[in-house]
């Protein structure tokens, strides 16, 4: 059962970890809106050390606005980026659904 | 894995000395032994000696330490062979000798 | 013969100058051999592979999709299937499940109000097998960390300014996506095939460097006088 729709607003955690990931430092405490899923897959973590039995996760595809991203952001406020997030990586934003 | 330790192998930074320096140009079209060099990373990705993304991270680190005044397009070779000497795949005076026997080979024909 | 070049404007690789990067290339790939880490056979696949790709998949995807609403929908819908309909097959050659495979393909398409633009800030990661090699200016730290940041600055870079209700959308392919633009097919087009088309497909316009235009084509040379 998928913990985020389509349409949540998430923030992507700022934990500290030893293992290999690929949440971008940029993201850390960041907020955005889920846009779409994707499969289940096993997480860079796990994957790093080739485990068989390694952790899968939803994965999520998150769309944030750039303006939100940087602080000196010098484009145009419709500007947005987005990136792919394992599910633990992510939690409800603060103030719930939009 | 931790991240690559800051050696200076000599037979590495002697690469530079032999060739000379220049910087990279953008458009430059690239050597035959580029293109043997990506399918060497691949293979050793491949096969489990030296994974891809790993290599990436390290050419993007040392890159901007050890190999900072080596032109771009070189940071590859330069840095798949340092990974493989950091981990004991390769001895230094294997490269080197090798090197040198290849040097000989293409300077005689 | 000197072995030592110490002036500054010797080239590194001349024309029948033995280049040291080849030499420690060609060092490296026999002690691996010998040491079998892998084997030539392996080698070999992959340089057959490598001059094999190119980005005639990827302008191929886009024209077609131009020309065949329905194909446009099934490539929108799964790139990774999708793609087997021109011969692709995203999980040949590699296959294995290593970290850094690809494994889901995604065609993201341009709009009037949205301009797709793809990096990956972790490594390089490019959709090899319908664009071929990446771009040496793609793998640097140069765009990789400004195209997040200042997208439209590196765009402008390239000659692309985009207006002002145009949304640019950067896409940072950090998992085990693969992304490629479908940018919007341009006018003075009407009536041409799908040959035609995928030849003003060029591999910065699936990047989102630039734009297509009816009359230029990537195996033409800039300076090349107009026919």
């Amino acid at each position: 059962m998928r913990r985020f729709a389509i349409g949540d607003r998430v923030t992507v955690r700022d934990a500290t970890t030893l293992f290999h990931h690929r949440t971008q430092s940029y993201t850390r405490g960041r907020t955005g809106v889920v846009v779409d899923h994707r499969p289940e897959w096993l997480i860079p973590e796990d994957e790093a050390w080739q485990r068989e039995d390694g952790r899968v996760e939803p994965f999520y595809v998150v769309r944030f606005n750039q303006i939100d991203l940087w602080p000196d952001y010098t484009g145009l406020e419709l500007d947005t980026l987005e990136s792919e997030f394992a599910e633990g990586w992510l939690v409800p934003a603060e103030g719930g659904r939009r | 894995m931790s991240p690559p330790r800051n050696t200076h192998y000599p037979v590495l930074m002697g690469t530079l000395r032999k060739a000379g320096k220049r910087p990279s140009e953008p458009d430059r079209a690239s050597a035959p032994w580029e293109a043997n060099l990506q399918a060497t990373c691949e293979c050793l990705s491949w096969r489990g000696a030296l994974d891809n993304l790993e290599r990436r991270r390290a050419e993007d680190t040392l890159g901007e330490t050890t190999y900072a005044h080596f032109p771009a397009h070189t940071r590859a070779a330069l840095v798949t062979a340092h990974l493989l000497l950091e981990r004991g795949r390769i001895s230094e005076h294997e490269l080197e000798t090798r090197m040198n026997q290849v040097r000989a080979r293409l300077q005689s024909s | 013969m000197s072995t030592t070049h110490d002036h500054d404007h010797a080239p590194i690789e001349a024309a029948g100058e033995i280049s040291e990067f080849d030499v420690l290339e060609t060092a490296i790939r026999g002690l691996a051999i010998e040491k079998g880490l892998f084997s030539p056979e392996d080698h070999r696949r992959f340089m057959e592979w490598a001059q094999r790709i190119g980005p005639h998949g990827g302008s191929r995807l886009v024209a077609r999709a131009w020309l065949d609403p329905g194909f446009k929908q099934r490539l929108l819908a799964d790139g990774t299937e999708t793609s087997k309909e021109i011969g692709i097959d995203w999980l040949d050659p590699t296959g294995t499940g290593t970290p850094s495979d690809f494994t889901y393909f995604y065609v993201l398409e341009n709009t009037p109000k949205v301009h797709n633009l793809i990096v990956c800030t972790l490594c390089s990661c490019y959709p090899r097998p319908v664009l071929g090699q990446a771009p040496e200016w793609y793998k640097t730290p140069h765009y990789r960390r400004r195209a997040v940041r200042w997208p439209r600055e590196v765009l402008a870079e390239f000659g692309l300014h985009l207006a002002a209700d145009v949304e640019v959308r950067v896409h940072d392919s950090n998992q085990k996506s693969r992304f490629m633009v479908m940018p919007m097919r341009p006018e003075g087009t009407e009536g041409w095939t799908e040959d035609q088309l995928a030849a003003i497909v060029t591999r910065d316009t699936m990047i989102g460097v630039a734009l297509p235009r009816a009359d230029w084509t990537a195996d033409r040379s800039p300076v090349a006088t107009s026919r």
